[in-house]
């Protein structure tokens, strides 16, 4: 019996340093994958702007100011168009990103589930922004503009979260 | 990630078969992804370079800034979830092999690196066409290379 109790012990012992080994490898595509989100929230940062009116003639400065006074109508079916696929994406990207911070030893639960909560609303924010400058109900951009610094922002902060845990 | 580093799971069949449909799904991807870049920016030199810069003896124009980069801002999100899958799947796996670490690190180098430098090619000229297209290539075949060591761990084990 005592001999049964080693050889589970000796079994359980490779197991757990197999896992420890497994993830201290899992930090590299965690690692790689906050570079990645970097990236595709920059493209898509150019994509907007690009969108709005932005080329080599026009700085940023300016195509942000654009879109404060007037910014680009869009049909609803441009609308539709561009908020279909970010609604699944971004949604799924926020919730691969923090599901990391359950892992996290660093850094309270409390505070990954406020900032993982507010990034879900700023997304949520800044895709059905341009609605309200779609249908008229507003005419500057400014609330477009708002929600899209406040995601990007705060998504980074959750980037950080997640890099600091690391 | 979790249920992939669990040892509660690790002689569960239901996972196995799991882990083998979605990187058989990812196999596919690959090789449609490799299709579809093939139609719309091209694999080949010189249909890269009349993509990218256009054709004046053909007529064709270059392509739209916003149309590539639309096409970049896809290709690092569907790269970044087949490879963070096929990663994750080939750590479990093959966690003891001193390989595995270079092998993901260079997955995800390769697979960030084709998007970027596309884009760069476009802005800085057809030096960077070629580049693209081995980048591109490389994480392919690294990706196949992963995809064909876990169906083989998994269902000829």
């Amino acid at each position: 019996m005592a001999f049964f109790g080693i050889v589970c012990c000796y079994d359980d012992l490779k197991e757990t340093s197999l896992q420890m080994k497994n993830l201290a490898l899992y930090a590299i595509p965690i690692g790689y994958m906050l570079i990645y989100v970097v990236l595709i929230l920059a493209s898509g940062l150019w994509l907007f702007l690009l969108s709005q009116g932005l080329d080599s003639s026009e700085g940023v400065l300016h195509t942000i100011e654009s879109i404060m006074h007037r910014p680009k109508p869009k049909s609803l079916h441009n609308f539709i168009e561009v908020a279909a696929p970010h609604l699944f994406a971004i949604g799924t990207l926020i919730f691969v990103v923090a599901h990391f911070m359950l892992f996290s030893t660093n850094i309270p639960q409390k505070v990954s589930r406020l900032v993982s909560m507010w990034v879900f609303m700023l997304a949520l924010l800044n895709i059905v922004s341009y609605l309200a400058i779609s249908f008229g109900l507003l005419v500057s951009g400014w609330i477009k503009l708002v929600a899209m610094s406040g995601f990007v922002l705060l998504f980074l902060v959750l980037l950080g979260m997640v890099a600091f845990s690391l | 990630m979790k249920f992939l580093v669990t040892k509660d799971l690790a002689h569960s069949t239901l996972l196995t078969y799991l882990m083998s449909a979605v990187v058989f799904a990812i196999l596919l991807y690959i090789g449609l992804d490799v299709i579809l870049h093939a139609y719309i920016i091209g694999l080949d030199r010189s249909s890269i370079e009349a993509t990218l810069f256009g054709d004046e003896v053909n007529f064709i124009e270059p392509i739209l800034l916003d149309t590539l980069l639309l096409q970049v801002h896809i290709d690092l999100f569907m790269t970044l979830f087949a490879i963070l899958i096929l990663a994750s799947i080939y750590i479990r796996l093959y966690a003891n092999k001193t390989m595995t670490k270079w092998i993901v690190h260079l997955l995800f180098i390769f697979g960030m690196l084709a998007p970027v430098i596309l884009i760069l090619a476009y802005f800085i000229g057809p030096s960077l066409s070629m580049i693209w297209l081995i980048t591109f290539m490389i994480w392919h075949f690294l990706a196949l290379f992963v995809a064909m060591m876990i169906l083989k761990k998994l269902l000829f084990k």
